[in-house]
C-alpha cells in the first residue's frame, strides 16, 4: 500500500476514535453497572443484556482503532455474559478493569499500532 | 469508474471506519446505512456492485436483511458480504444463504479492501491501489 494511503487512514482512524471514545468509555460503564448489580445480588436481565451488547459492540470495534488486547478482552466479557450462567462476579470485575486500562492507552502505544507503524 | 460498495451496519463506528478504509485505501465508493430496512432501500435505488453487511442488528438483523436482498429483482444478484463477529459465524450456513463470504470483526482496516477483493474475485491487488488509488473489476 501507498505510504500516503496508509497515513491518510490512520489520520482518519485518529478522528473517528476521538470521536468514539466517549461512547466506547459509557460501553465500558455498562459493562460496571452490571457487575455492580451481580455483586448486590440485583438480577436484571435488562443489564444483562445491555452489558452483552456493550461487550460485543467493543469486542467488534476496538480493534480497528488498534486495541486488539482491548477487543479480546472485551470478547471473553461476552463470551461469560452470553453462555446463559451466572458469571463469576471476581472474574468479570477483573476483566472489566483490565479493559477499561487497555482503553486508556492510545491507538499508538497498542502493540498492533506499533506492528503496522514498524 | 469506481466500484460502490454499500455497508450495512448499526455500529456508528464500523461504518465509519469501513467507509475510510474502503474509500481510501481500496478507492472504492461507499454508501452506508444503518438498519437492515434503510439498508435495502439504498440498495434498491444504488444498486452497488457490493454489500457488506452487519449480521447481528435489532429489529431487522442481518440474515432476514440478506433474504430480503435476495428475493427483490433490483438487488437478487448483489454480491454480499456478511460482518460477524467470530463467535457466531458459521461460513457454510450464511453461504447457504447466500452469501457470498464472511468477514470477522474487528477487521483489519489496512487490509479490508484486499479481503473484500479476494472474496468477491475482483481483480485489484494492493499494489494496485496504491498506483491509481482506484480498484479494477
Amino acid at each position: 500500500m501507498a505510504p500516503q494511503k496508509a497515513d491518510e487512514l490512520r489520520s482518519a482512524l485518529e478522528r473517528v476514535w476521538l470521536n468514539s471514545k466517549p461512547e466506547a468509555m459509557s460501553r465500558v460503564a455498562t459493562l460496571i453497572r452490571f457487575a455492580e448489580n451481580l455483586r448486590s445480588g440485583t438480577r436484571d436481565e435488562m443489564s444483562r443484556e445491555s452489558a452483552l451488547l456493550a461487550a460485543h459492540r467493543l469486542s467488534g470495534s476496538l480493534g480497528m482503532f488498534g486495541f486488539n488486547e482491548a477487543s479480546s478482552c472485551a470478547a471473553k466479557i461476552e463470551a461469560l455474559l452470553g453462555d446463559g450462567r451466572t458469571p463469576d462476579l471476581a472474574t468479570m470485575l477483573r476483566l472489566i478493569e483490565h479493559l477499561r486500562m487497555l482503553m486508556e492507552k492510545t491507538p499508538e502505544s497498542n502493540g498492533e499500532q506499533e506492528r503496522r507503524d514498524s | 469508474m469506481p466500484k460502490t460498495v454499500l455497508v450495512i451496519d448499526d455500529d456508528r463506528d464500523i461504518r465509519e471506519v469501513a467507509k475510510a478504509s474502503l474509500e481510501l485505501v481500496g478507492g472504492f465508493m461507499v454508501i452506508v446505512a444503518g438498519s437492515g430496512t434503510h439498508g435495502v432501500a439504498v440498495a434498491q435505488e444504488a444498486k452497488p456492485d457490493a454489500i457488506i453487511l452487519d449480521l447481528m442488528m435489532p429489529d431487522m438483523d442481518g440474515r432476514q436483511t440478506l433474504s430480503q436482498l435476495r428475493l427483490l429483482p433490483e438487488t437478487k444478484s448483489i454480491p454480499v458480504i456478511m460482518l460477524t463477529a467470530k463467535v457466531q459465524a458459521n461460513k457454510q450456513e450464511l453461504v447457504s444463504e447466500g452469501a457470498a463470504g464472511l468477514l470477522v470483526k474487528p477487521f483489519d482496516p489496512m487490509q479490508l479492501p484486499n479481503q473484500v477483493c479476494v472474496i468477491l474475485g475482483w481483480s485489484v491487488s494492493r499494489e494496485d491501489v496504491g498506483r491509481n488509488g482506484s480498484a479494477k473489476g
